[in-house]
């Protein structure tokens, strides 16, 4: 079945989505491989929505879209406000706090 | 198991109103020293008149059932009650605890410990008298156990607060080791609750269903009691926080540490590991008894090593303590009347001898035995107080000590439920020779401390060497200070002589009370044993 | 073909009816709703001088929100559900409701000076607070994946933002980006394997899905699915090894968002967890045991062990929170056993409430004695007892509480876990068990060094003037400590809870 390749593109965005996460330094290049991950969610509720014949993967990938972009918002915003104290976004600088 | 409801609120109120006058004395301020006293005496007079009076009300003729029964629901959906009660096995260490507290608050009335805060410190002290009594007269494992546990704070505190130089140290040992045994004995309950069919937590009905568990299971739970009972009696291998507490607790603590907590773990033998798994019991017996012995052994070699008075009796305190863990592991009638009877022995005798060190420390501000000397001469009563308490506690026929480790030993002679007799007479000598070795060290105590001139650095009479240290003028302050018995002392060790000597004299007294309901105890055991 | 489905997705919407909708079950959630609108405006309205008066009416709005929770109790009849079963106020919802009111209650009494003082948006803190609470609450009743996403994302955004409330501390901004960056991760995680869920199960309905999973039978994406959603929601719990995040962000984070982020969002964290293994994902207990039992196990000790370490005490509670969650955990890891259903959910509630209470109280203490020393420092505990007896004995109940020393509320929180857990019987449980009980005893230690510091050391820089104690944490305090004390005392008060068997009477029907 053809929206078996759909998952299969889901699946490979995803993976590319937590390499990203895992191997990126940068807060911004983070937040889009989360974004990444979260496309593939969606791509996945909407092919299961065609596979199993019921529209609640559709409503579901609504919601998704809809939260994401509020959680968008929120992270860009501590982006900047990361950027105003500290004139950078690595993550890797931000580590005051071990143990 | 029999019960009788007669007079059901003494137990309540016993057990509770030393509460009362906790909540009195939180709205005392902390500067008014003597009314804090002065309630806190009164409070735990009033728990003694209570004792007292279960005393008169107790019927002895019936000392194998449980009596001033009570039993209301406490906590419906875990199946728990509040249910209490006393028999012939904890009447006399209920008691024991009620007068212990009364008389080390007194004690406390002129022998506050350095640290102050008088209002904090008889707090706790009465705090820890309602776990210790409610322990004793709790039939229901959930409510044994938060008695048992009630303890630890206060314990830890006052040890921690009003203790010597390493304390911290101390306090924190002790409660960790006690948490360690109890984590493991909670988890034994609940699988005793399960295995039983989840239907009760008390102590009658676990005594008749837990033997019908599978032998390898009572095997299983019988090791989680043992370590958390043995962590507080304390037993070979867990006995290292003893010394420690013992040694850096001040008097009060020790004192209440030696006569009532450490009972509780050999309370909780008797009362609960043996008769409700007494397959496990059985299976468990060789090795409590082998680390009994090791224990007076052990005890006894630690005493030789030791240069403070202190720590010395603290590890007595481990021998003897061996000498009640052999009695038990015979799961004989002898042999738990003699635990029993040592338990309370030990109590009286090992409490006086805290008692005394903590005066010594009071006047001569050391307890190295290297320092001290001359104790008869500079103060006979006390050095004649140390020496009896000593010699009861060496275990010297017609004073109360012999009654607790005499008849313990003969029982090793022949153990009961097919227990290995050859490994228990074995047993049974190495025991013997740890009363040679007990007599060896609480004479060679005594003849250190109490013999001989007063050292020139207590005697107040040669000058002092220059530059003695820190302690100088301490000293220079309390010279002449060196001060026989006061009354307030005698007030509080007399109970402690008379009992010890009228036991000795007369043992009949307590195994009287004792006997019917250990007779019961191994009777049910054979039921199960010996089918 | 590959629309096939499009003809009828059609005509499903078009058989759309309007759902009935029971206000008086929604009322909760309506108040907070209006409450955070009110305060919005009010906020807006209103001069710098008076914004204390935020929290004050912010306490009243979840007070107000409690009165239906109340109600419907009262009334108690059968359970109401809404939406075809995707929303429903039951029995177990009712009690869920109430403790995270109840806890976000004391949240405002223990925000109010610090947030006063600072200067720091008081009428926008306390609006993202109730929508946070307003998540949570509605997590309670939420019985379908959209529904808890949708909650769990209600009350995790704001989290982030409070998290990095002091926007010129750049401690706290590492607290939030921290808290964010990981927390949008595990959500994307976690919608991965919700979507495995329903693509293998063709619902979003809990009950549904429970009832498609069959056990000794599941599909590899169902497999796939189970280890997503568990892992997602293992964060929001700061399960090990999800659990990175927590101490640095409690650390960062404002005091009293720390005691919020630990309380009440983990609490959160916890509803959606129950709700979603114990209706849907109960039948592949062969996975979820097993992966539950691991978490649990490395959970508490991993938590502790870091927590003995540790000089700061709120990041010493960090770790203790940590491990306190893998206590938690422990009855989940008996679902499927016997007759587990009823005592889990009691357990884990119990420990929720309990552990509301004890935790709370001891970030007050720490709130408070922290606006005299000025630090984070365990040392700065020292000499307590001598100039504030009164916080030290309070702060011993807490400690000791955590501990779980009877006859104190943690410690019937822990028995009952313990209980639950035996109850199962097999050697898992057993092992489990005394890790469990080892943990207690490595826990206690960390706990006593505190009180070891409150009442054995001296204070550390010599000042013994006694601490002023504004009277909202004073409230807070006695409110967490009545609490504290009562439940260990008398736990029959809330053991009543065991007649929560809507949830699971729900996977039968």
């Amino acid at each position: 079945m053809l929206a078996v390749n759909f998952l299969i593109l889901a699946a490979v965005l995803f993976s590319i989505g937590v390499f990203g996460v895992i191997a990126r330094r940068n807060a911004v290049m983070v937040l889009m491989s989360v974004e990444l991950v979260l496309n593939s969610v969606m791509l996945n509720l909407v092919a299961f929505s065609q596979i199993t014949d019921s529209i609640d993967g559709q409503l579901f990938a609504l919601f998704v879209i809809a939260i994401a972009a509020a959680e968008v918002g929120v992270g860009l915003a501590m982006v900047l406000m990361v950027y105003r104290n500290r004139r950078s976004i690595a993550l890797d600088e931000l580590s005051e706090m071990k143990g | 198991m029999e019960i009788m409801t007669n007079d059901n609120w003494l137990l309540t109120v016993g057990t509770f109103l030393p509460l009362v006058g906790v909540l009195v004395m939180l709205f005392i301020p902390k500067a008014e020293e003597q009314l804090l006293k002065t309630v806190a005496v009164i409070t735990a007079g009033a728990t003694l008149a209570v004792g007292i009076l279960t005393l008169f009300r107790f019927d002895y003729g019936q000392a194998e059932k449980l009596q001033f029964f009570v039993d209301v629901t406490w906590i419906e959906v875990i199946r728990s009650n509040y249910t209490i009660g006393l028999d012939g096995i904890s009447l006399p260490l209920y008691f024991l605890s009620m007068v212990v507290t009364f008389l080390v608050i007194i004690y406390t009335w002129d022998n506050m410990p350095d640290a102050g805060n008088p209002k904090s410190f008889l707090i706790l002290m009465l705090v820890l008298q309602v776990g210790m009594a409610g322990t004793f007269v709790a039939q229901d494992l959930i409510l044994f156990f938060v008695f048992f546990e009630v303890v630890l704070l206060p314990m830890y505190f006052m040890i921690g607060v009003w203790g010597g130089e390493h304390r911290q140290y101390a306090s924190l040992k002790f409660f960790l080791y006690t948490m360690f045994g109890s984590a493991f004995m909670l988890v034994a309950f609940l699988a005793l609750f399960f295995q039983t069919g989840a239907e009760s937590f008390s102590f009658m009905h676990l005594v008749s269903a837990g033997g019908l568990i599978s032998n390898e299971v009572q095997v299983w739970i019988f090791a989680g009691m043992f370590l958390g009972f043995a962590v507080k009696v304390p037993m070979f291998p867990f006995h290292t926080w003893l010394p420690d507490a013992h040694t850096q607790a001040p008097t009060q603590g020790s004192v209440i540490l030696a006569a009532i907590l450490l009972k509780l773990g050999t309370y909780g033998f008797v009362r609960i590991a043996i008769p409700m798994l007494p397959e496990g019991a059985r299976a468990w017996a060789p090795v409590i008894a082998i680390l009994a012995v090791i224990g007076i052994i052990y005890g006894a070699l630690g005493c030789l090593a030791q240069t403070d008075m202190k720590r010395l009796i603290a590890f007595s305190s481990v021998a003897h303590m061996g000498f009640v863990m052999l009695g038990i592991s015979t799961l004989t009638t002898l042999g738990i009347n003699a635990a029993l009877f040592g338990m309370v022995a030990h109590g009286l005798i090992t409490g006086m001898l805290f008692f005394v060190a903590g005066s010594v420390k009071h006047r001569y501000h050391t307890l190295e035995i290297s320092r001290l000397s001359g104790m008869l001469k500079q103060m006979p009563r006390m050095g004649w107080i140390l020496g009896f308490a000593a010699m009861a506690s060496l275990g010297l026929p017609g004073l109360a000590g012999f009654w607790g480790e005499f008849p313990a030993i003969l029982a090793a002679y022949s153990p009961g439920f097919g227990l290995n007799v050859t490994l228990f007479r074995t047993l049974m000598v190495i025991a013997a020779v740890g009363t040679v070795l007990a007599a060896a060290y609480l004479l060679w105590l005594y003849q250190r401390t109490a013999f001989g001139e007063p050292s020139p650095e207590f005697s107040g009479q040669t000058p002092h060497p220059v530059g003695a240290g820190v302690n100088a003028d301490h000293h220079a302050d309390h010279h002449d200070e060196i001060r026989d018995v006061t009354p307030i002392e005698w007030i509080a060790w007399t109970p402690f002589l008379v009992a010890i000597v009228v036991f000795g004299v007369y043992p009949q007294l307590m195994f009287g009370v004792m006997d019917p309901a250990v007779s019961e105890l191994v009777a049910r055991l054979g039921e199960s044993l010996n089918p | 073909m590959i629309f096939a489905g499009s003809q009828s997705v059609i005509a499903q919407i078009n058989q759309w009816v309007a759902p009935t909708i029971d206000w008086h079950a929604l009322a909760p959630e309506l108040v907070l709703i209006v409450g955070i609108n009110l305060v919005l405006f009010i906020d807006l309205s209103l001069g710098a001088a008076k914004k204390w008066a935020m929290a004050t009416l912010t306490g009243l709005v979840f007070l107000a929100a409690f009165i239906p929770v109340v109600t419907l109790a009262v009334i108690g009849d059968a359970s109401r559900e809404m939406f075809d079963g995707r929303y429903v106020v039951d029995g177990y919802s009712l009690i869920l409701k109430a403790i995270f009111l109840l806890a976000a209650y004391v949240l405002v009494l223990m925000s109010q000076n610090e947030l006063e003082e600072g200067g720091y948006y008081q009428g926008e803190f306390y609006v993202l607070m109730m929508c946070s609470v307003l998540g949570m609450v509605m997590m309670t009743s939420a019985r379908d994946l959209i529904a808890i996403f949708v909650a769990l994302e209600l009350l995790s955004i704001p989290a982030y933002m409070m998290a990095a409330w002091r926007k010129r501390d750049s401690r706290s901004n590492e607290a939030g980006v921290k808290y964010y960056l990981l927390g949008v991760f595990a959500s994307a995680v976690l919608l991965y394997g919700m979507s495995f869920l329903y693509g293998t199960t063709g619902s979003t309905k809990l009950t549904d899905i429970g009832a498609s999973l069959v056990d000794g039978d599941l599909l590899g994406l169902q497999v796939l699915a189970v280890v997503f959603v568990l892992g997602g929601l293992a964060f929001k719990i700061s399960a090990v090894p999800f659990h990175s995040w927590a101490p640095d962000t409690y650390e960062g984070a404002p005091t009293p968002v720390t005691a919020f982020l630990s309380v009440a969002s983990k609490a959160a964290g916890f509803v959606a967890l129950m709700s979603i293994v114990m209706l849907a994902l109960a039948p592949a207990n062969s996975v979820v045991r097993p992966m539950l039992w691991v978490l649990a196990a490395l959970t508490m000790t991993v938590g502790n062990v870091m927590a003995l370490r540790q000089t700061n005490i709120v990041r010493m509670l960090a770790y203790s929170s940590v491990s306190q969650g893998g206590f938690i955990l422990m009855p989940l890891v008996v679902i499927g056993t016997g007759n587990a259903g009823d005592s889990v959910l009691r357990a884990v509630i119990v420990y929720l409430l309990i552990y509301a209470f004890m935790n709370l109280g001891a970030f007050s203490i720490v709130i408070a004695v922290a606006r005299r020393t000025r630090s984070g420092e365990i040392t700065s505990f020292g000499g307590l007892f001598g100039y504030a007896p009164g916080l030290a004995v309070l702060m011993t109940i807490f400690m000791a509480s955590l501990a779980g020393i009877p006859p104190l509320g943690g410690w019937i929180a822990k028995f009952n876990v313990f209980k639950t857990v035996l109850d199962a019987g097999d050697t898992a449980a057993y092992v489990l068990a005394l890790i469990g009980a080892v943990n207690t005893v490595i826990a206690a230690a960390y706990y006593m060094r505190v009180l070891r510091q409150v009442w054995m050391a001296p204070a550390p820089d010599g000042d013994v003037s006694p601490i002023k104690v504004p009277s909202s944490i004073q409230a807070a305090l006695a409110i967490t400590a009545v609490g504290t004390v009562l439940l260990g005392v008398l736990p029959g008060l809330v053991l009543r809870f065991g007649d929560i068997t809507d949830l699971t009477g729900a996977l039968a029907r």
